[in-house]
């Protein structure tokens, strides 16, 4: 039975780090249509601001949250402005954009910070581990999975029951109807990126203290968050979380069954598949266009 | 317009022409080392260009048929080694290492050097027409295709870097014999390699030059610009998708045989999603609609690359200066550098009509080339 539940944790941790890198992908790829392979890289730049306010301000990780959120945010609203605004009716050439774009700011980042791994301290009231039902967890990682499904609450409230949510729902649908309602739709595209990037640098400066910190590291977030988010379905925010959920707990299931580097194949294989025959996601009802 | 085509085959035949004459003037092996590797990568550009120029596969897992082809080459020049540690028959070291006690069966048929070549070239092909069945038959397209060539391609990596045992994991092959073949030893520092992978690119070349210029080329083209279209005229969309996406990494595979042979190893970083990202870099600088353009962007880019590479600060502003311009190009210059050649060719024929009508035709005088 202990095992049984902390194998579950194991999965559930993983798969709340999944939600929180992939819930960003999703807002920005379901809303605007775009791919952005440089979103791995927004998860980076939240990680090093965490690091850099640790040891330049000496400011906790908690405190951090809100500025990396803004920080990040803002970032992606210049990243919209300057590059992928122009390339919304071009959605192969965003994908090489945004993997350009991703380069460049993993080269700052060495020319900055260095290329050696750094390491973010954990917040020290939640450094102890949480007994479950027989099975311990450390107290952090219950911590991340509370916000990341704190998180998509507050997304799915702001999609589903405010006008800017109305708004891009509209724009979801049909953008030239949407339009001529007098829906400003290059705004809504501009705000939904900011904040898609936002929840990146978020989800970056979350998973910093249980991962090292180097400037490689969103490459490996992309690839898993992209999968998630086309397992569940691109117009639909509750398929994210089950596919996070799915994802994270097959991949700890079969990491305990054969090890880590065949789990991610085998996902990654099944995730091939998956988009091959729904290319609509797993989770999406069928609606008519 | 009768000229134009035999003009496109002296150019590209003068550039091959260059490339071959090169050890001509060169003498310093390392040198020569270095121009066989950016030739090597001239030749993954064309193999991109073939398939995202021509017909709009943006793959972008090029390097996965770079890199089987690379081991194929790898795992018969191992078997040709004597071993330095005292395992059974023959067996590569690091199979001693990780306690193999036989030859696993897929190694078997490597010990024939003819047969490496063959699957170094039939092996990706096999894989990409598997693949591009997969995909195409089931009429996934654009984005959702690249996403799934770049999958695929992590899977592979994954594999070989998994099973230690078997290819040498994290460390690839290292420590191989010579390539040798007809009696010529191919030192990877020799001319004589910096000849074979010239005469290679020249062949590949022009393989994909003659693919483009065929009816299929014509047909592929069309798919790429309306591929419902196509299909309604009738055309088996997804055949000729999946022949291109073959031919295209027959010739990465190739490509990665040879680089086993310049570089004296093969390493999973071969089927990295950094070398996949550079292929298409250079594709994109050079203009992907020209087989000749992408290759050229990649010697450019490449050679530029390694001229820096000497200072770690330069090589690494570098790589952010690459990243900038790739954007750059993306949003401005979709055709690359040779789409500004064949605009401003465009331009000046456009210039020449307009003197022609306007009376001039003795003054201006008929172009030499077109009566031949």
């Amino acid at each position: 039975m202990d095992f049984v539940v902390s194998q579950l944790l194991t999965g559930l941790s993983l798969s709340s780090i999944l939600l929180l890198v992939a819930l960003g992908l999703a807002i920005i790829y379901g809303v605007t249509g775009v791919i952005n392979l440089a979103h791995g890289e927004f998860v980076m730049l939240g990680a090093y601001c965490a690091w850099l306010l640790q040891t330049q301000l000496g400011w906790g990780l908690l405190p951090s949250l809100i500025p990396i959120f803004v920080a990040v945010a803002l970032l992606g609203l210049a990243v919209e402005y300057l590059v992928i605004r122009h390339l919304y009716d071009r959605p192969l050439d965003t994908i090489l954009a945004t993997w350009g774009l991703g380069v460049m700011a993993q080269q700052i980042v060495r020319l900055l910070a260095g290329g050696e791994l750094r390491y973010v301290q954990m917040p020290a009231a939640l450094s102890g581990s949480v007994n479950i039902l027989g099975a311990t967890d450390s107290a952090y990682r219950l911590f991340v999975l509370a916000v990341a499904l704190g998180l998509f609450a507050l997304t799915w409230y702001v999609y589903r029951h405010t006008s800017i949510g109305l708004q891009l729902r509209a724009i979801t649908q049909n953008r030239q109807i949407a339009s001529s309602f007098g829906i400003n739709a290059g705004r809504a595209y501009r705000l939904t990126f900011a904040y898609g990037a936002g929840i990146a640098g978020l989800a970056g400066a979350l998973i910093s203290p249980l991962k090292s910190v180097s400037p490689e590291m969103g490459t490996g977030y992309v690839v898993d968050a992209f999968m998630v988010v086309v397992v569940g379905g691109v117009q639909s925010l509750f398929g994210t979380v089950v596919s996070s959920g799915l994802l994270g707990e097959l991949t700890g299931a079969l990491a305990y069954l054969s090890n880590d580097t065949i789990a991610k194949a085998l996902v990654l294989a099944a995730v091939v598949v998956i988009i091959r025959f729904r290319p609509q996601g797993l989770f999406t009802p069928r609606i008519r266009a | 317009m009768s000229n134009k085509p035999i003009l496109q085959l002296l150019i590209y035949g003068a550039v091959c022409l260059a490339l071959l004459l090169i050890p001509a003037f060169v003498d310093d092996a390392f040198l020569l080392n270095k121009f066989a590797r950016y030739l090597i990568f001239g030749m993954l550009a064309v193999a991109l260009s073939l398939s995202w120029g021509y017909a709009g596969i943006l793959n972008l897992g090029q390097a996965t048929t770079f890199g089987l082809g690379s081991y194929c080459m790898a795992m018969a020049l191992k078997l040709k080694t004597v071993p330095i540690h005292t395992g059974a028959e023959g067996l590569p070291d690091f199979m001693v290492w990780n306690n193999v006690t036989e030859l696993p069966w897929l190694w078997w048929p490597f010990q024939s050097l003819p047969f490496a070549v063959a699957a170094g070239i039939l092996v990706p092909a096999a894989f990409a027409a598997l693949l591009g069945w997969f995909m195409f038959g089931g009429r996934v397209a654009g984005v959702y295709s690249a996403i799934i060539t770049l999958a695929a391609m992590v899977v592979v990596n994954l594999i070989i870097v998994d099973q230690q045992s078997y290819t040498g994991g994290f460390n690839g092959i290292t420590d191989l014999a010579r390539f040798e073949v007809l009696g010529i030893s191919f030192d990877a520092y020799a001319r004589s390699t910096y000849l074979l992978v010239a005469a290679c690119l020249t062949v590949a070349l022009f393989a994909a030059l003659a693919v483009t210029r065929s009816k299929t080329g014509l047909i592929l083209q069309a798919i790429r610009d309306q591929e419902e279209r196509v299909r309604f005229f009738g055309y088996d969309v997804a055949r000729y998708k999946t022949f291109v996406f073959a031919a295209s990494a027959a010739i990465a595979g190739l490509a990665g045989m040879l680089y086993t042979i310049v570089m004296e190893f093969a390493s999973p970083t071969f089927l990295g999603v950094p070398l996949s990202l550079s292929i298409v870099i250079w594709v994109a600088v050079g203009g992907r609609q020209s087989l000749l353009g992408a290759m050229l962007g990649a010697l450019l880019v490449t050679g530029v690359q390694g001229s820096l590479s000497e200072s770690e600060t330069f090589l690494s502003t570098w790589t952010l200066v690459m990243g900038g311009l790739f954007v750059l190009i993306v949003l401005f210059m979709p055709r690359g550098l040779a789409g500004i050649v064949s605009g401003l060719r465009r331009r000046g024929t456009a210039r020449k009509a307009a003197a022609q009508q306007s009376g001039s035709v003795g003054a201006t005088g008929a172009p030499a080339g077109r009566t031949a």
